[in-house]
C-alpha cells in the first residue's frame, strides 16, 4: 500500500474513533433512559401485574386485546385529539402573531418579548394550581366579573362540556410563548433585504407577510405543528392537576388513563399496554403528519 | 468574550452547579427522593425509613418529637421522616412498592388496599408484637378490626378516630332560629329555608371526588344499614340495589333543588375550595370527616369558634340506625414493610407514636387517638368519641373499603351522579361489573 491511502485510512479510523467518542456519552444516556425503559414496558405489557407485588404471570397478547376494545382508551384519545386540534387552530395564529408584531417592533419590544415569555417558565402544576383558584366557580375571575355584572357564578371546572376546553385556554398560555420564540428565531433567518427590496416594489406589511414571510416561515410552521401535535397525544401536566381527567372522564387523557390504570387501580400490566399503545400511535401519527405536511410543503 | 461576560458565566455555572448538588443531596423535607434504604449507614448504625402525611403543624412536630424519644432510649437506631401530601405519597408509595424500595415505615388507610398490600405480601404480619402483653388492648376495638386482615393484624392504628359528620355554622343557625335536625325532613327544612336568604346549604369540593361519595355513603347508609354495602364487597349482593339507587336518587335530588354550591364539581378539597365558601358564610354546612375541625382550627382560628357538629340525620322510612358511623378508627394505620431490615426497631418506633406523651400532644392538637377510654378537651371531638364508642357498627369509607380499582370507579361514578351525566341506575350498573371483574380476578 502506498503511504497516501494508509495515511488517509488512519485519518478516517481516528476520525471514527473520536465521532464513537463523542457520541458514546449521549448514546448511553438514550440507551439507558430511553432505549431500554420502552422495550422494557412492551415486555411488561405482556404480563399480568399489579406492580406491587412479586406475582408476574405472562399472557402474552390478552392486555392488547383488551386496549382494542377499550372504551376509556379511544375516548381519552379522542380528548386528545380535540386538544390536538383547538392547539394547532389557536396556538399557531396567535404565535404568529405575537412573533410577527416582535420582528415588527424590533428591540424596543424586549420588554414584551420577556414578558410574554414568562408563562412558559413556569411549573406546570404551579400554573395548575393557581389557575384553579383563577377559574373558582364562586370567586373566580370570570365569577367576579359575572357577578359586577349581575350574573351568577361560572362554573368551568366543574362542567364536563366546558372543563376540556378551559384547560386547553390555560395550556394555550403556557405554551404559546414557545412557538412564538421559535418563530421568532425563523424570522431572524429572513433577510431584512428582502423587506425593503418589497417595499421598494410598494409591497405594504400585510402584502409582505402573505406572500413573503409566510412561506420563508414554513418549514418552521411545519416543525412547530409536529411538536404541537406529539406533545398534545402526550399532554399530561395541567390536566391532571386541574382536572384529574374529571368531572367524571370528560378530560381524560391516554396519558391520566395510563397514570391511573397502572399506579391507582394496581395493574402494571395494562397500564404498561396502554403506555406502549400511546407510544405506537403517537410515532404513527407524528410520521404521517411530518411526511404529509412535508408533501404540502413541496408542493407550493 | 470580554472580561466581564466570561466572571458572569462563571458565576453562573457555579450557581447551577451547587443548586443541583444541592438539590440531590437534601434529604429532609416534603418529596425528597429517599427510597428506603435499609442498610446501616456505616458504624453499625440502623436506619429507620419513616414516611407520613400529616404536613400541617403542629403534626408533623408531634410525630418528630415520638421518633426522638425513640432515637434517645435506643442510640443506635436513626429514623429518617419524610413528609409528603396525602396524594403525593399514593403515588410514591405505588412507585416504592413496584420496584421493590419500600420504607420500613409507612401508612395505608385499611381496607382494600391494605388488603391488597398483605396479598402481595407487601406487610409484615404484626399480630405477634400487638399480641405481646396484650397491648393491643390498648386499642378500639374496632381500630383494631379494621387494621387487620383474615384474622391477622397487619396494621398500627394511629393518627385519629374520624368520623364522617354534618359541621355548620352555629352563628348562621342561631340568626335563622335553627336546631340540630333529628330526621332528614328537617334537615331539608333547614336547607330550604337557607336557600331562600340565598345562602348554599351545602359546601362540596367534588373534584377530589371522595368528598361526593360521603353523601352516597350517608344515605345509603341511613336508608339501608352496613350490610348492603358489606354484601355488595364480598360479592354476595350487588350494587344494583335500591338502597344505592336511592342515595343516587337523593343527591341528584338535592343538585337540582340548588343545595349545593355552584361549581362542586371543580372544586378542589385540598385546596381549600369549599372552606372557604364555609368562612365568607356563603354556604353554611358541609359533610367532612372529623379531621375538618383540627383543619379549620390551623386554618382559621375565627371561624373555629363558630363550628357545631351533628350526625347525619335518621332517614324517615329506613332500615339504617341513625348511630352507625361511617369513617375511619385509625385514620392512618402504620405498616411495617415486609422487607424491612429492622421489624422489631420499627414496631417499637410505632409504640412511640402513641406514647403517654404522644397521646397528650394528640388531644391538646386535635385529633382522637384511637384508644380506649380518652378524655378529650374539644367538645366537639368528645362528642364523636362517645359517639364512636356506642355507635352499634362502623362503616369504612367506600373509596377506602373498596379494592383500589373498584374504588376509582366508584369515585368516578359518585362525581358523575353529581354532576347528573350518569343516572343512579348507569351509576350502579358501571359500578357492579367492575366488583365482577375484580371478584373473577380474585379468582371467584
Amino acid at each position: 500500500m502506498s503511504s497516501g491511502s494508509s495515511l488517509l485510512k488512519a485519518r478516517q479510523r481516528s476520525g471514527n474513533i473520536a465521532a464513537a467518542s463523542f457520541l458514546a456519552p449521549a448514546i448511553i444516556i438514550l440507551i439507558i433512559y430511553i432505549a431500554y425503559p420502552i422495550v422494557s414496558s412492551f415486555a411488561t405489557s405482556t404480563l399480568q401485574w399489579s406492580g406491587i407485588s412479586s406475582d408476574k404471570t405472562f399472557i402474552g397478547l390478552d392486555n392488547w386485546a383488551k386496549l382494542l376494545k377499550d372504551g376509556s382508551f379511544w375516548s381519552a384519545f379522542r380528548n386528545n385529539l380535540v386538544i390536538m386540534f383547538l392547539s394547532l387552530l389557536f396556538q399557531v395564529p396567535f404565535a404568529m402573531a405575537l412573533a410577527t408584531f416582535l420582528d415588527i417592533v424590533g428591540k424596543k419590544g424586549v420588554f414584551f418579548k420577556i414578558m410574554w415569555f414568562l408563562p412558559y417558565l413556569i411549573s406546570p402544576v404551579a400554573i395548575g394550581i393557581l389557575f384553579k383558584y383563577v377559574l373558582d366557580a364562586n370567586y373566580g375571575l370570570f365569577a367576579t366579573f359575572s357577578k359586577m355584572l349581575g350574573g351568577g357564578s361560572v362554573d368551568l371546572l366543574g362542567n364536563p362540556e366546558l372543563a376540556l376546553y378551559a384547560v386547553i385556554g390555560v395550556i394555550s398560555w403556557q405554551y404559546i410563548p414557545f412557538y412564538m420564540i421559535y418563530y421568532l428565531a425563523a424570522y431572524g433567518n429572513i433577510s431584512t433585504d428582502l423587506y425593503e427590496a418589497a417595499s421598494i416594489d410598494g409591497a405594504t406589511r400585510w402584502k409582505y407577510f402573505w406572500s413573503i414571510a409566510l412561506p420563508g416561515l414554513k418549514p418552521t410552521i411545519i416543525s412547530g405543528a409536529t411538536l404541537s401535535i406529539i406533545g398534545s397525544l402526550k399532554y399530561f401536566d395541567l390536566i391532571f392537576v386541574m382536572t384529574g381527567g374529571g368531572p367524571g372522564v370528560s378530560t381524560e387523557l391516554m396519558s391520566t388513563y395510563m397514570y391511573k390504570t397502572a399506579f391507582t387501580s394496581f395493574n402494571m400490566g395494562y397500564g404498561s399496554a396502554v403506555a406502549c399503545g400511546m407510544f405506537l400511535l403517537i410515532t404513527i401519527i407524528a410520521l404521517l403528519t411530518i411526511q404529509g405536511l412535508n408533501r404540502l410543503g413541496r408542493e407550493k | 468574550m470580554s472580561k466581564f461576560k466570561k466572571m458572569a458565566a462563571l458565576f453562573l455555572a457555579a450557581v447551577m452547579l451547587t443548586c443541583s448538588l444541592a438539590a440531590c443531596g437534601n434529604s429532609t423535607s416534603t418529596g425528597s427522593t429517599s427510597a428506603g434504604t435499609n442498610a446501616s449507614a456505616g458504624g453499625g448504625e440502623k436506619t429507620l425509613e419513616f414516611w407520613h402525611i400529616q404536613t400541617t403543624e403542629p403534626w408533623p412536630t408531634i410525630i418528630q418529637a415520638s421518633a426522638d424519644r425513640f432515637m434517645a432510649a435506643n442510640p443506635d437506631v436513626k429514623v429518617n421522616i419524610t413528609v409528603m401530601a396525602n396524594d403525593a405519597f399514593k403515588q410514591k408509595l405505588s412507585v416504592a412498592m413496584s420496584s421493590g424500595q419500600m420504607p420500613d415505615i409507612f401508612l395505608s388507610w385499611g381496607g382494600g388496599p391494605m388488603n391488597e398490600y398483605v396479598d402481595a405480601g407487601n406487610l409484615t404480619d404484626l399480630t405477634g408484637y400487638m399480641e405481646q402483653d396484650n397491648y393491643k388492648d390498648k386499642f378500639l376495638d374496632a381500630a383494631i378490626a379494621q387494621a387487620s386482615y383474615n384474622g391477622k393484624i397487619y396494621g398500627f392504628p394511629t393518627e385519629n378516630v374520624s368520623t364522617c359528620t354534618v359541621f355548620y355554622n352555629k352563628e348562621i343557625f342561631e340568626q335563622y332560629g335553627f336546631t340540630e335536625p333529628k330526621t332528614l325532613s328537617d334537615l331539608e327544612a333547614i336547607c330550604d329555608a337557607l336557600l331562600e336568604d340565598g345562602i348554599k346549604p351545602f359546601s362540596l369540593a367534588n373534584k377530589t371526588q371522595w368528598t361526593g361519595s360521603m353523601y352516597f355513603m350517608n344515605f345509603a347508609t341511613r336508608q339501608g344499614g352496613t350490610a348492603p354495602f358489606a354484601d355488595a364487597l364480598s360479592g354476595k349482593g350487588s350494587f344494583e340495589n335500591e338502597v344505592f339507587e336511592y342515595a343516587g336518587t337523593k343527591i341528584q335530588e338535592w343538585v337540582d333543588k340548588g343545595y349545593f354550591n355552584d361549581g362542586f364539581n371543580g372544586a378542589d378539597e385540598d385546596s381549600g375550595q369549599s372552606r372557604q365558601l364555609l368562612y365568607t358564610g356563603d354556604a353554611a354546612m358541609t359533610i367532612m370527616g372529623s379531621w375538618f375541625v383540627s383543619t379549620v382550627r390551623g386554618e382559621n382560628p375565627d371561624f373555629y369558634e363558630k363550628v357545631g357538629a351533628f350526625n347525619f340525620p335518621e332517614v324517615e322510612g329506613g332500615s339504617g340506625n341513625p348511630k352507625t358511623i361511617i369513617g375511619t378508627i385509625g385514620d392512618n394505620i402504620y405498616h411495617i414493610a415486609s422487607t424491612s431490615a429492622y421489624p422489631d426497631e420499627a414496631f417499637e418506633m410505632l409504640t412511640y407514636l402513641l406514647d403517654d406523651q404522644a397521646v397528650s400532644d394528640r388531644i391538646d392538637g386535635g385529633k382522637i387517638p384511637p384508644l380506649k377510654g380518652m378524655e378529650l378537651s374539644d367538645p366537639i371531638l368528645q362528642k364523636i368519641f362517645d359517639d364512636v364508642e356506642s355507635a352499634p357498627d362502623v362503616q369504612l369509607w367506600y373509596d377506602q373499603s373498596l379494592p383500589p380499582e373498584v374504588s376509582e370507579v366508584h369515585k368516578s361514578t359518585s362525581q358523575e351522579i353529581f354532576g347528573k351525566t350518569m343516572t343512579p341506575a348507569q351509576a350502579n350498573e358501571k359500578l357492579q361489573q367492575a366488583m365482577d371483574e375484580y371478584l373473577t380476578k380474585k379468582g371467584g
